[in-house]
């Protein structure tokens, strides 16, 4: 129980703002990564949060340092043969030993010259792609190299093209924007492993997802990542959903699961039960790889989910709102409806789906919108 | 002016507490009824010693009140039994549940009926993880919590799970054809069934009280609770289970009463 100092309303431990008054609350500094209450879906909570104090500056000197003495354990190669290995290989070592803190924060930047991402001038290193700013520019040529001497995912760890056609703007848990990471017209591997502001999120698979154009689209590919995309659905657009669809509401990560015919008992007896009133499937609160909670089945006539009011309440959760979606059946199809709430219903990605402009999409515990 | 509380010895009119079978007064002998307060059955006049199987709720073909006599000493019921057949009742198997007589008292089994065989709880009875129970017209079974399976990767990601609480044990309802429907996780250590205001509620089923009963965990042991419901708790039994006078069963759809006389 945080208790707001601004308005005394009493709020649950894992919430980051008050329910009463929206005052920021104060961060248990012993949890900083709190596995058992995930982070909202409001935005991410291991960026952006320790901001603001005077250490900043020397210790991001000191990144760098660690950044060049990183680079400078490389083999000493021609500048062509260097490119994919070593550029992967630098965020990720740049990420582990680095505190949170160390997350880029905005101020005087300048853009890559390989990836086109903002980074601070200070920086002797491109955090987003690992690039040495005082080299020359890569050429064409020798990216292309590279290309070809690698497998596909690797090269994608890294944009190619120096023209981002989108971003991926980090949205903060106050609702401000963050970091934004620039995509390219080619495909784009994101994960733990990429660094920059993916590297300090616990929840993302060291390669978690792939963004690539296709045509005027962006399309958004799930990596078989552990924890999944979700992608923000627009309000009053139903949605189907099919066995094993996974849809995030508030906290709470839903699966559906459609209804299983009984088996037929081979002496004619039927198994006894609750009345089946012509239940369209039921939705579980995720718990585990294999484990669901509460479940609830999906009456002909649908459900509602909010917090407050609807048949599935989530009274605990702040960030469902009070009637947040519903679920209903059409001629033998189960759809999923976000009904205008604050934070949006989301719908986890089946393998790859388009990414419409200005969507917002949730990777890890850290939320985006995508902009191009 | 007051009746005498007591048997009166017919000798001498002195009181004779129950249980005597001479006056302690003068020695007379006190009639075999006047000794014991045992009350025995009406049926006990017709039939000493046997029991009856009332047919609370029958189908309509089978007509309401049908009774069955159990003078031998076993009775096969079931879809397909002789002795008790509910014919048209297909949660019953062929040959679903005995009854005999095990000594002076009757003794219902379960003969390995697919869906099996309900009785009333009185008040409450220690039940197990597994277990199959019915509140109103809703079938439940009570179910382990599952072992965690939320722990981070091998390459240190760490799954995202919706928020949790502790819960000792689940409460899972059973459709009819056997989907699982309502999965309640225990807040602390109590399900709560009914109407409305409870863990899991059932607003429309009109066999229902609105706090009908309760499963509660204390220490490691399971217990289910009626609440003092109109029309009680049934819970599955395993194996076989003595009945006593006033018992109520679920074989199937069919509700029974016993009438034990002895």
């Amino acid at each position: 129980m945080i208790v707001c100092s601004r308005c005394s309303k009493e709020n649950q431990d894992h919430y980051k703002f008050c329910l009463g008054c929206g005052a920021e609350l104060p961060r248990e500094s012993s949890k900083p990564r709190s596995f058992s209450a995930p982070t909202p879906p409001g935005g991410s909570s291991t960026v952006g949060t320790g901001a603001g104090t005077g250490t900043k500056p020397p210790r991001r000197m000191q990144a760098a340092k660690a950044l060049a003495a990183a680079e400078s354990v490389a083999p000493a190669v021609k500048a062509e043969s260097i490119p994919v290995q070593a550029v992967r290989s630098r965020p990720a070592a740049a990420a582990g030993p680095l505190p949170q803190e160390l997350a880029p924060l905005v101020e005087a930047t300048a853009p890559c010259t390989n990836c086109g991402a903002q980074v601070p001038e200070n920086f002797r290193f491109c955090h987003v792609c690992g690039h040495d700013l005082h080299a020359a520019p890569a050429t064409n040529g020798s990216s292309d190299a590279a290309e070809e001497r690698v497998s596909a995912p690797a090269v994608a760890a890294a944009p190619q093209r120096t023209a981002a056609r989108a971003k991926l703007v980090l949205i903060r848990p106050d609702g401000s924007e963050g970091e934004a990471f620039p995509l390219g017209d080619g495909p784009a591997l994101i994960g733990r492993g990429t660094g920059g502001i993916f590297a300090n999120d616990a929840y993302l698979s060291p390669e978690h997802t792939e963004f690539r154009f296709e045509g005027d689209q962006l399309v958004v590919k799930d990596m078989e990542s552990l924890n999944g995309i979700y992608i923000r659905i627009e309000a009053e657009v139903p949605i189907e959903l099919f066995d094993g669809s996974v849809f995030r509401v508030g906290q709470e990560i839903l699966r559906f699961e459609a209804p299983t015919a009984p088996d037929p008992s081979p002496d004619g007896t039927q198994l006894m039960g609750s009345p089946h009133q012509g239940f369209m499937g039921r939705i579980c609160l995720v718990i585990g790889r294999e484990t669901t909670g509460n479940c609830f089945p999906i009456p002909p006539g649908g459900i509602h989910l909010g917090r407050e009011r609807g048949d599935v309440v989530f009274p605990e959760d702040g960030y469902v709102s009070g009637l947040h979606c519903r679920i209903h059946a059409e001629v033998g199809h189960v759809f999923l409806t976000d009904l205008g709430s604050s934070n949006g219903t989301f719908v986890r990605v089946l393998n790859e789906s388009f990414v419409p402009k200005g969507t917002f999409v949730l990777m890890g515990q850290q939320l985006f919108r995508a902009d191009y | 002016m007051e009746q005498a509380r007591n048997y009166v010895c017919t000798e001498c009119a002195s009181a004779v507490p129950s249980g005597h079978k001479f006056c302690g007064a003068c020695g007379a002998g006190v009639p075999s009824e006047a000794q014991t307060l045992e009350t025995r059955y009406f049926g006990a006049m017709q039939m000493p010693g046997k029991a009856r199987l009332i047919v609370v709720r029958g189908d309509a073909a089978m007509g309401e009140g049908l009774s069955y006599l159990l003078q031998a000493t076993e009775h096969v019921a079931g879809r397909e039994a002789d002795q008790i057949p509910f014919p048209s009742d297909n949660w019953l198997s062929p040959t679903h549940a005995n009854f005999h007589y095990r000594g002076e008292r009757l003794v219902v089994r379960d003969e390995g009926s697919l869906n099996g065989v309900y009785i009333r709880t009185r008040g409450s009875t220690p039940i197990q993880i597994g277990d199959h129970f019915m509140c109103g017209q809703q079938l439940f079974r009570v179910d382990a919590t599952p072992k965690d399976s939320s722990g981070p990767e091998a390459d240190q990601t760490y799954f995202y799970s919706s928020p949790r609480r502790p819960s000792a044990f689940r409460v899972t309802q059973i459709l009819e054809g056997g989907m699982d429907g309502i999965v309640c996780c225990a807040h602390e250590r109590t399900v709560e069934i009914g109407r409305e205001d409870c863990d899991i509620n059932f607003p429309d089923d009109v066999n229902m009280s609105p706090r009908h009963a309760r499963v509660e965990m204390s220490g490691d042991t399971l217990e289910l609770v009626d609440a003092g419901s109109q029309n009680g708790t049934y819970f599955r039994i395993r194996g076989e289970r003595e009945l006593n006078h006033g018992d109520y069963l679920f074989l199937g759809k069919n509700l029974l009463r016993v009438e034990v006389t002895a």
